[in-house]
């Protein structure tokens, strides 16, 4: 046979030098701590916000600039932060700063070492939030992220003339709810939209409906998954969700191929919307920003999720964007200790679209009653909890969660079906 | 040409060819391939329609609707993608990272072809089956290794960076295509050449390169079209300097498909490497054939 | 056949390798090095050790910190979505590249007839230049199951409604117990009697124009008489009366049957009420005809569980027919035209020139469209990505498409996307091998 050839020994020397290249990757020196005179550089950022949410947050760090004329920031937004920034962390160049879309996100990088803590924040994050918003924030007794933007999904969106049609007032009960939607069918309305091509929009529903069906503690164990999915609390709120799924000639179109804007933009029309009302958060309006004519108060107005059995009428579920460190340098440190004042809150809070966690924050600055309403109900909520899905291990509260709720809306009969799959699912998921 | 000892099939004499009937026969046929084109072309339409509807009516109903509206159109949507600096910065990005991708890849093919076609070296035919071989393998597989390589050689976030990715897969492939090309050069022409002194690389040069242009012309327009649609590397591998596909996936705004952001730059964007194709129909039909076929 | 090379430049040279070169020390090494060592360089650092590194990394849990064997392949074969993946990737190669190559085939030699190939070329190629995100966006707008939205749902609705027109009140309900699911009145009735159809679930606007408010129909002898009518307003109402602002339905046909035989029937006035005459005896039964509540066509659900993966196929096919159809084409013009003469002076019919001489001369491009297919719905991933929504992912899936989800969507599995990408290469094997010999045919 024919000698190695150089080419081969090439390719050989090559592809060695390399593996030993990144698999022994020299750990890097933590920076000087901060001093709190003039900080420069440059600090990078990864956020989802794009489009007017982009323009607004930029309009935050241009009162960051005017502060800190020396730091510059580089703000780049991607529509999946937990896909572009595992690859950068594998790659060992995350951005100094990233805003995560959950909380969940950042205990599954706090445990593999990729965040840093904040420690340096704490007076400011204790002093402008309240203890449940810094526990959120902490991973084993380490402060490691600040809540910029918060949001209120305890909130049914509805239509004003398709209720003024029917004749029905926002109902204040889980009872009267189905009431007025069999009212509103029987007046030639549809009465449910449900945005079940992606998932979370069903996982919310479910966590509205399990804090006033089961209670918070059961909520909080249920996160913890100190108690299975095969419990008898969350088969009984899969009963009361079953009520709206199997009311079939009642939800507009084929839910699971709809997604989450198009459940709006079905809501939100000044004539023929259809369907009269859809389950999610204070930030429905913006989804149908520019999509749809209808105006707020006019053609859409909001009410808060029912009560069950008379429990949890000003419960609040809700979730928020949560500001972690990935690359310490003072830069990044003045800007995360930034974006934890209410200054820097109130920047984006005028601008609309935006429900600050910030309890400093002043409610005038809201541009108008609905945000100011569901802003509002999110700091004064008598028992607020994070979306429990958000709080999950990704694997699960992110992907698996989904798929089993988006089988239940197929088939609502097979509660005990789901609850067993679900149980399974969150089994291999908190196992990781 | 070509193709002299094809296996003549028995066939009966005794039938005149049709001439009448086959003028006839042709109504159907241009029928029918008008109603493929319709069918390619419609979903395509349904995106430049919607390109030039305001958002909330292209929301609202089928874009076939404009049809009875045509007062709706507006070149809003255009306007406001020039009037957005991501955009055209991306677009910039993209033109830079297409022409060196393009570039790059068909010059080291082309010597690398050359070697493999015409200089007899220990370990070729090993070394060829081996470049083949790598055709297969996903540009995911890459994305980890090369991000971390890329930070460390501080190639994160450059055109450079980007042009290496896309002419290194793009490598194999070509190096395929031109190396079945050049073999078949005839062996006098590059005899003769030989003996008239020339050296490897004037042979090359003056004899291997302008023969093999329509090979080169096929590829460097296929390579064109990849690079230019590209999303996943580009996405992965920059950060300011992103090309225009993830530049638009950036500008999605959260909840739901803003075809009014997509639809124009989609359609803007279709309309460089399309008419490349067109202009070059011909060259690139010829040189891909040449070389893949043997 | 093999020695046929339909449309190389230089047929006639039969191939061998050069002479070998005087030997020296530069020849051997230095001077193809020269030519080969840049391309090299780059495959080596961005493809060669990139999957030797997935290879290794596949070995390692998903952290990358503990060596776990071959665990990863473990879960891999006993995860529900991986067996999914598996099925739809053989789908996929058994549908998409003999498709992509027939259809191809048929059209490049169809298309060799017409006076305006070249646009038609440029129509099939038109995909091609349209990134595979904007793809994904084109036909997940037609394959939108809202008739008013998805292109191919709308087509079929009107082809629908010819057949089978929806109803004027197709969302109307039964109000109250009167009624039938079927709007037929549950309890037989007798001359001298009234019926009460009451309907809901009818919009204002939905009304047919010219409705006035509905009146309580009064009995009369030998005739049945009753009111169709709008059961609702706002609040609800009482069910099964009729209240004043509540309007009648007019001009909806209502039969009287008895036995289940139609004995008669009538349209309703402008307030809802209709009268049948000479009516004697009991035991009638009646309904409100059936086409009035008709349900419109929904629309079928393309991108849902069962149809998603077809779907995609035939978005993929809309890409790749056009590049098939180019090359094949190229081939085509490279044809001997005096061959295809010979054969018709001979007397062959179109379809037999096709079969014996056509096809077997582009045996050798029709191989070499098929294989690179075969390979690119191996890798396919982008179209995936773009057309499935969210509740189909776990059905759409493929090898490529599951592997870039596992380790970059969020999922952080690592060592598990190494496996399956591992896996898919040990996939490309019999590629490689058919490479090899087919090089090895040729030395």
């Amino acid at each position: 046979m024919r000698k190695v050839t150089l080419g081969f020994a090439v390719v050989v020397v090559l592809v060695g030098a390399l593996v030993v290249a990144s698999y022994g990757g020299a750990a890097k020196k933590a920076p000087a701590s901060p001093s709190h005179a003039k900080v420069s550089g440059t600090v990078t950022m990864l956020a989802v916000w794009t489009g007017a949410e982009g323009d607004s947050f930029k309009a935050v760090l241009a009162g960051f600039k005017k502060k800190n004329p020396n730091i510059t920031v580089k703000y780049k937004s991607a529509t999946d932060p937990a896909a572009a920034l595992s690859t950068a962390i594998q790659g060992g160049n995350p951005p100094n700063l990233a805003a995560l879309p959950n909380p969940g996100l950042m205990k599954d990088f706090a445990g593999r070492g990729a965040v840093k803590p904040i420690t340096f924040a704490k007076g400011t994050v204790a002093k402008n939030y309240s203890s449940d918003w810094v526990k959120f924030g902490t991973v084993n007794g380490k402060l490691y992220g600040v809540f910029f933007k918060g949001a209120n999904k305890s909130t049914v969106w509805y239509n004003v003339h398709s209720f003024k049609n029917a004749g029905v007032k926002p109902p204040k009960s889980w009872s009267s709810l189905l009431t007025t939607a069999k009212t509103l069918r029987a007046s030639g309305a549809t009465a449910y939209s449900i945005g079940g091509a992606d998932g979370w929009t069903l996982t919310d529903l479910f966590e509205n409906l399990y804090i006033r069906n089961a209670g918070p503690a059961k909520y909080d164990l249920l996160s913890d998954h100190k108690i299975p999915w095969t419990d008898a609390s969350v088969k009984s709120t899969l009963k009361l969700m079953a009520q709206v799924f199997s009311d079939t000639s009642n939800i507009a179109g084929n839910p699971l191929q709809t997604d989450f804007p198009t459940s709006v933009t079905n809501v939100f029309q000044p004539s023929k919307p259809k369907a009269a009302m859809v389950f999610e958060g204070d930030f429905v309006p913006s989804a149908a920003a520019g999509q749809t004519k209808a105006k707020p108060k006019k053609d859409y107005n909001v009410f808060p999720f029912p009560s069950v059995n008379g429990k949890g009428g000003d419960y609040v579920v809700g979730g928020g964007d949560v500001v972690c460190l990935f690359k310490d340098t003072p830069a990044a440190r003045a800007l995360i200790t930034y974006l934890a004042s209410p200054g820097a809150a109130e920047i984006w809070a005028k601008r609309g679209g935006f429900s600050s966690p910030n309890k400093n924050v002043n409610p005038s600055v809201y541009p108008d009653d609905i945000t100011r309403t569901t802003a509002s109900a999110l700091a004064k909520a008598s028992t607020f909890r994070f979306d429990m899905s958000d709080l999950a291990p990704q694997a699960f509260g992110s992907q698996d969660e989904f798929s089993d709720l988006q089988a239940f809306l197929k088939n609502p009969k097979n509660i005990n079906g789901i609850a067993a799959k679900l149980e399974k699912d969150a089994k291999a998921g908190y196992k990781k | 040409m070509a193709v002299a000892e094809v296996r003549q099939p028995a066939l009966r004499s005794d039938v005149t060819p049709m001439t009448i009937g086959q003028r006839f026969a042709k109504v159907p046929l241009n029928v029918f391939l008008l109603v493929v084109a319709l069918l390619w072309v419609l979903p395509a339409a349904g995106l430049f329609v919607t390109s030039v509807l305001p958002k909330d009516i292209a929301n609202a109903s089928g874009w076939w609707n404009v049809f009875s509206k045509p007062s709706e159109v507006t070149f809003e949507n255009y306007r406001n993608m020039f009037n957005n600096d991501t955009i055209t910065h991306a677009l910039w990005v993209t033109a830079q990272v297409t022409l060196g991708a393009t570039v790059l890849p068909v010059l080291l093919a082309s010597f690398a072809a050359y070697a493999l076609a015409w200089i007899d070296f220990p370990g070729r035919d090993i070394a060829f089956v081996g470049v083949v071989g790598l055709m297969v393998v996903p540009i995911q597989m890459a994305l980890i290794p090369i991000f971390s390589l890329y930070n460390k050689l501080n190639l994160f976030d450059t055109i450079p960076g980007l042009v290496l990715f896309h002419t290194a897969f793009a490598l194999p492939f070509a190096i395929f295509l031109l190396r079945n090309f050049f073999a078949g050069i005839p062996k006098d022409l590059m005899e003769a050449a030989r003996i008239d002194g020339a050296g490897e690389w004037k042979l090359f040069f003056k004899v291997v390169l302008p023969l093999g242009l329509p090979a080169i012309a096929a590829l460097g327009i296929f390579q064109v079209l990849f690079v230019w649609n590209d999303f996943l590397v580009g996405f992965t591998l920059a950060q300011d300097n992103v090309p225009i596909a993830p530049a638009l996936a950036g500008q999605l705004r959260q909840f739901g498909s803003n075809l009014d952001v997509i639809a124009p730059a989609s359609f803007f964007s279709a309309v460089i490497p399309l008419t490349i194709f067109a202009l070059f129909q011909r060259y690139f039909v010829q040189g891909l054939l040449a070389g893949s076929v043997k | 056949m093999t020695s046929t090379s339909v449309g190389a430049e230089f047929p006639d040279v039969v191939r061998t390798p050069p002479a070998p070169p005087p030997v020296s020390p530069f020849r051997q090494v230095l001077l193809p090095f020269s030519f080969f060592g840049p391309a090299l360089l780059l495959l080596s650092v961005f493809l060669i050790y990139p999957a030797i590194a997935t290879v290794i990394r596949a070995l390692f849990d998903d952290r990358g910190k503990k060596f776990v064997w071959l665990d990863n392949f473990d879960r891999m074969f006993s995860d529900d979505i991986i067996y999914t993946a598996i099925k739809n990737n053989v789908i996929w190669i058994a549908i998409a590249p003999l498709t992509v190559t027939l259809l191809g085939l048929v059209l490049a030699v169809l298309n060799e007839r017409i006076s305006w190939a070249s646009a038609f070329k440029v129509v099939l190629f038109l995909p091609l230049a349209i990134s595979l995100f904007a793809v994904g966006v084109i036909w997940r707008i037609v394959y939108q199951q809202d008739p008013d939205q998805g292109l191919l749902n709308a087509g079929i609705t009107v082809a629908h409604d010819v057949f089978t027109p929806p109803g004027v009140l197709h969302n109307a309900l039964p109000s109250g117990n009167a009624l039938s699911n079927r709007f037929v009145l549950k309890q037989p009735i007798a001359a001298g009697d009234t019926a009460k159809l009451a309907l809901t679930g009818i919009l204002p606007e939905d009304v047919p124009s010219g409705a006035k408010q509905a009146v309580d129909p009064k009995p009369e002898s030998g005739k049945i008489t009753g009111v169709v009518w709008r059961d609702f307003k706002p609040g609800g109402g009482k069910i099964g009366v009729v209240e004043k602002g509540e309007l009648g339905i007019p001009g909806a046909s209502i039969d009287l049957l008895k036995d289940g035989k139609k004995v008669g029937s009538a349209k309703t006035d402008d307030g809802g009420g209709f009268t049948f005459d000479g009516v004697s005896g009991s035991g009638y039964t009646m309904q409100i005809a059936p086409a009035t509540f008709r349900a419109p066509f929904g629309g079928v659900e393309w991108l849902g569980a069962s149809l998603v993966v077809p779907a995609i196929i035939i978005a993929f096919l809309w890409t790749a027919v056009g590049f098939a159809m180019v090359v094949i084409g190229a081939g085509l013009a490279a044809i001997s035209r005096d061959v295809l003469e010979a054969a018709r002076t001979d007397g062959a019919s179109e379809f037999q020139i096709f079969r014996r001489v056509t096809v077997p001369l582009l045996m050798p491009v029709l191989t070499v469209v098929f294989v690179t297919q075969m390979i690119g719905v191996l890798k396919v991933f982008d179209i995936i990505y773009a057309i499935a929504p969210g509740s189909v992912r776990n059905d759409a899936t493929t090898l490529a498409f599951e592997m870039w989800r596992r380790s970059f969507s969020g999922q952080n599995q690592f060592g598990f996307g190494a496996a399956i990408a591992s896996f898919l290469m040990l996939l490309f094997l019999p590629y490689l091998i058919y490479q090899v010999r087919s090089q090895r045919k040729n030395a």
